[in-house]
This record gives structure tokens, sequence and C-alpha cells, in this order.
């Protein structure tokens, strides 16, 4: 009688853990996929942020060329004013072959098969030779030099080296002076102070517009992304 | 009184005078450009232009209208009046009269030089030329390789042929030299206009020296302003002054070393008391309304010509005071065009 009794006991002992134990798995697996889809959410969501962050500096660069090209023109038309219009005239742009001063450099985003992010580097004053590329991987270049110029072994070696930065920084000056120069040069060699700020005004909106290209290249980028995500969950 | 101007002056140059001064009523007064520069678009400019004497010269141009074709009506009439006044003088009023015209001369055969070094057509560049500088042979211009060839074929038939005494070399025509050849002409023709008038003597010689030397002074600046960080050596820069004016001799030799805008050149300036009320009007760091400054000055001196009679100084005057007048139209164009008109009272100078 006792060992019939026993046997049900095990039986069900044996049945509740496995009913417990799919229970656990069931748990397991509801948990795992609440935090696949918090992943996936999160996902989402930083796709649409950094779509809305690529869309808002958009903006803000469009608004800051359009000032830029406002002031440029005002000078241009205030170094007409300061000059004569003789000076400063269509009929004097050089017809004449000349390379180009400032080239843009166009290239693919590599490593990812499905992305057609495109990026845009301007070289300013590529016709001498002395190719200025954009402002960050110059800055760039001259932070590599720092860590050896920490070391204190050596202070005459810091200083040679800060000399002979300090040197090449102003070479660099110097030339892309000339350069400015040269492309001002169709109106004359002595030109008024306006004219040389309506260059630097347009010039500055050309590095804008190049700005521009790139984060419109991210902003499309973004947007397909979230596009995907969009079409996947409906789907 | 200078001389005996009053007994004889209106024999030959009485009905001129009273057609000078008959224009100089009609130059635009402060109301008119207070009008001027509430308007909102081009055609409110032009509109506002036809109750003016420009009225006629714009009537007919179409809309939409274009700065530079108001600039270029408003010349027109300028161009009209002088052309008017040449054929009705004598000696020596009309030489007087050619002498206002030979800058513009000078404009147009470096616009004409320039064009050509950079393979512009020929017709295009004489379209663009002042009218009041042309000559017969301008167009041949563009044939000339150097100075000596533009010398030579072209300008040894013109007025400007004894100022190319000092840049006549066989060097070829480029940028720099065709910028020295600019300023050393325009040098050449100013001393050349001073000792005209002082040939004149009496009450033109007095009022046109003052007007000479002031226009002497105020390239001198210029030239020191727009030579700082470009490649022209000091002695070619002291080369390009004129020799007379206030700031000749001594002024000149500081000028010449100057290589900061606001520091050198307004303590050079600010040494010589005509010029200190310019440069008080000017803060520090303000150089880019020195030009707005010698402006009024100009238009200050010139108005005071009109103060006497019997002399040829109204002549010159008149025509300065028109150009003035032509150019804040031309700001004033601008600034409507590019909707930027908080901008109009940097460059306008009311002449009343």
């Amino acid at each position: 009688m006792e060992v019939e009794q026993e046997k049900p006991s095990l039986e069900n002992v044996q049945a509740r853990q496995q009913e417990k134990q799919r229970e656990g798995e069931v748990v397991i697996v509801e948990e795992e996929e609440e935090q696949q889809q918090q992943v996936e959410e999160g996902e989402e969501n930083a796709n649409v942020l950094q779509f809305m962050d690529s869309m808002d500096a958009y903006l803000t660069l469009i608004h800051s060329l359009s000032s830029t090209l406002r002031q440029g023109w005002l000078e241009l038309a205030s170094a007409r004013h300061s000059m004569g219009a003789s000076r400063v005239n269509t009929v004097l742009l050089d017809h004449k072959f000349h390379p180009a001063a400032t080239t843009l450099l166009v290239t693919q985003d590599e490593g990812k098969v499905d992305s057609m992010k495109q990026h845009f580097t301007l070289c300013k004053w590529a016709s001498s030779g002395n190719e200025k590329c954009s402002l960050g991987e110059a800055k760039s270049g001259q932070d590599k030099l720092h860590p050896q110029l920490r070391h204190r072994a050596s202070s005459q070696l810091y200083e040679e080296k800060t000399s002979s930065e300090y040197k090449a920084s102003h070479e660099v000056d110097d030339q892309v002076q000339k350069e400015r120069s040269k492309s001002l040069s169709v109106f004359g060699t002595l030109v008024s102070p306006k004219l040389r700020a309506a260059q630097l005004s347009f010039e500055t909106a050309l590095e804008t517009l190049v700005e521009i290209a790139n984060t419109r290249s991210a902003v499309l980028c973004a947007f397909d992304k979230v596009n995907k995500k969009l079409g996947g969950s409906k789907g | 009184m200078y001389g005996f101007e009053a007994m004889t002056f209106n024999i030959h140059g009485g009905y001129l005078e009273a057609i000078v001064r008959g224009h100089r009523a009609g130059l635009l007064t402060a109301a008119d450009y207070n009008n001027l520069c509430q308007c909102e678009t081009l055609d409110d400019i032009k509109m506002h232009l036809s109750a003016t004497e420009y009225g006629p010269y714009l009537q007919n141009e179409p809309s939409p209208l274009h700065t530079t074709t108001i600039v270029e009506k408003c010349t027109l009439k300028l161009v009209d009046e002088y052309k008017h006044m040449l054929c009705q003088a004598t000696e020596p009023l009309s030489t007087f009269l050619e002498y206002i015209t030979y800058g513009h001369m000078i404009d147009n055969v470096v616009l004409i030089v320039t064009g050509t070094l950079h393979e512009r057509d020929v017709q295009e560049l004489l379209e663009k030329c002042h009218p009041l500088g042309m000559f017969d042979s301008i167009a041949t211009l563009a044939v000339a390789q150097n100075m000596r060839e533009l010398y030579r074929l072209v300008l040894v038939d013109t007025p400007l042929a004894p100022y190319f005494s000092e840049c006549i070399t066989s060097e070829d025509l480029d940028d720099m030299n065709i910028e020295i050849m600019r300023n050393t002409l325009y040098k050449a023709y100013l001393e050349d206009f001073y000792k005209f008038c002082q040939k004149l003597g009496g009450a033109t010689a007095e009022i046109m020296s003052d007007l000479l030397a002031f226009e002497a002074d105020r390239r001198a600046v210029n030239i020191t302003i727009n030579s700082i960080g470009t490649e022209l050596t000091r002695d070619d820069r002291r080369k390009l002054y004129s020799n007379f004016g206030l700031l000749y001799p001594y002024g000149h030799e500081e000028l010449a070393v100057c290589e900061d805008i606001d520091q050198v050149v307004r303590a050079v300036m600010e040494k010589y008391p005509p010029y200190q009320s310019i440069f008080s009007k000017l803060s520090y760091g303000e150089s880019q309304m020195l030009d707005k400054a010698f402006y009024e000055e100009e238009v200050k001196r010139l108005c005071l010509a009109f103060e006497q009679q019997f002399h040829y100084g109204v002549f010159f005057a008149y025509m300065r005071l028109r150009e003035q007048e032509i150019r804040n139209l031309m700001w004033i164009s601008e600034c409507v065009a590019q909707n930027q008109k908080s901008r109009v009272h940097d460059s306008v100078v009311f002449i009343f």
C-alpha cells in the first residue's frame, strides 16, 4: 500500500519538475524576446535621433550659407562702389585656360555593402601643388605630432620642432595668401580691402557648401535606415 | 578777389558758368535720397527718379531693371551735359573740360589692355568703357603686346601720350605692370592738370589746387592701403605718389613704409590738421568707412567751389558731384536689389 502511494508521488514530482522546466523555458524565451524588442526599439530610436540631429545640422548650415553669401555679395558691391565699375567688372574675368584653384574629392564609404553614403572633401588652392584640404584633416595632422612634442627628455628637440612647425604653418599661410592674391589679380594687384573681404566670404561659403553636401549625405543615410526599420516592422 | 576775372570772365565763360550752375540746382537733395532709400524694388527707384532730371533717360527702360542699367542711363545724362558744355566752350575752358575726362580715358585704356590679356572679346570690352573716356583709336589697344607697342601704335596720338614717358618699357604686359602703368599714368595726369591750372592763375588756380591736392592725397592713402600685404615694394609704392599735395613730401615718406592700416596710416594722417577731422569720425577698426569719410570731405570742398564766381573750378566740381550722385544711386540700387536696406547709409553721401 505504501509502495503504491510512493509511485504516484514520484511521477507527480517528475511531472511537476518537467512543467516547471517548461515554464522556466517559456519565461526565458519571453525575457529574451522582450530584451530583443527593447534593443530593436533602442536602435530605432537611435536612428530617428540621428536623422533628426543631421536634419537640424543641415538646416543650420543652410541658414549659415545664406547669411555668408548675402555678406559676400554686399562686400562685392561695396568694393565696386569703392574701386569703380571699370575695375570690378565681369569683362575682366580670365578666359585663358588655367587650372582650377580649388577641387572637390568625392569618395564612397567603404565596408558597408548597402551603404550609398558619399563623402566630399574640399582641396583649396590645388593649382599651386600645395594642396590645403579641409581644416579638420590639417588639424588632425598637427595633432599626430603632439605626442612626440610632449617628450621632456629633449627640450631643444621640442623647441626645434615647435619653431619648424611654426615656420611650416607660416609658409603655408604665406602660400595661401599668395594664391588668394593671384585669384584676385584679375581685378588688378592693388585692390581694395573690401574686395579681399568679399573673397574670404565666398571662400567660407564654398566650405559651408561642402559641409552641407556631407550633412545631406548623412541625412539621406539616416533616413534610409529609419525607412528600412519602418518597412520591416510593417511586414 | 584774385585778379580782374569779374571784368572779362563773362565774355567767354559767362554762359557756360550759368549753365553749370543751373545743372547744379538739379542735383538730388536729401529728401530725394530719403525717398529712394525707402524703395522696395528697382522699379520703385525708377518711379522716384522719373520725377527728377533722370526721368527721360529711364522712362523707356523695361522691367525688370538691373542696377547697371540705372547707372548707365544716369551716366548718359552726365555725358550729354558734358558734351553740350564742351561744344560751347572756347579756349582755355575747352582744354580744361577735356582734362576732366583724362582720368576716365586712363581707366578705359587699362580696361581694354587687361581684358585683352584675359582673352576677352574687344566689342564686349568697348561696351563697358566709360563714355567720357572714349577716343577714336581705342579699339586698336587690343593688338599691343607691351607698353612700347601700346604707345607707338595707339597712344602717341592721344592726350595721354605725354604721360607715357615714365612707363615705356619693352616688358610684356602682366597684371602687376598694368597696375603700375595705371597709377603712373594717373600720377602724371594729375601733375599735368595741376600745372595747367596754376598757369591759368587767379581763382581757378587757387580753387583747383586745393581740389587736386586733396585728390592726390586721397590717392596716396588708397595706394598705401591697397598695397599692404602685396608684392609692391616700398620704393615702387613711393614712386606712385604724386609730387604735390599736403602729404608731399614728408607724409609720403611715412606712408611708403606703412604696413598696417589702423595704427600707422592713422598715425601719419592725424599729423595733418585738415585730415584729422576725417580720422576723428572713424573709431579703431573702422577702416572700411574710410572711403565714405573721404567722399564726404571731397563733397564739402566741391560744394564750396560754387561759393565763388568767375572760375573754372565750378565745372570740375559739378562733374565730380554728379559722379558722386551716380555712385550714391548705384549703392542704393544694390542695397534694394539685395534686400539689404539697413546698409544703405554705409556709403551714401548727401550732397545738400
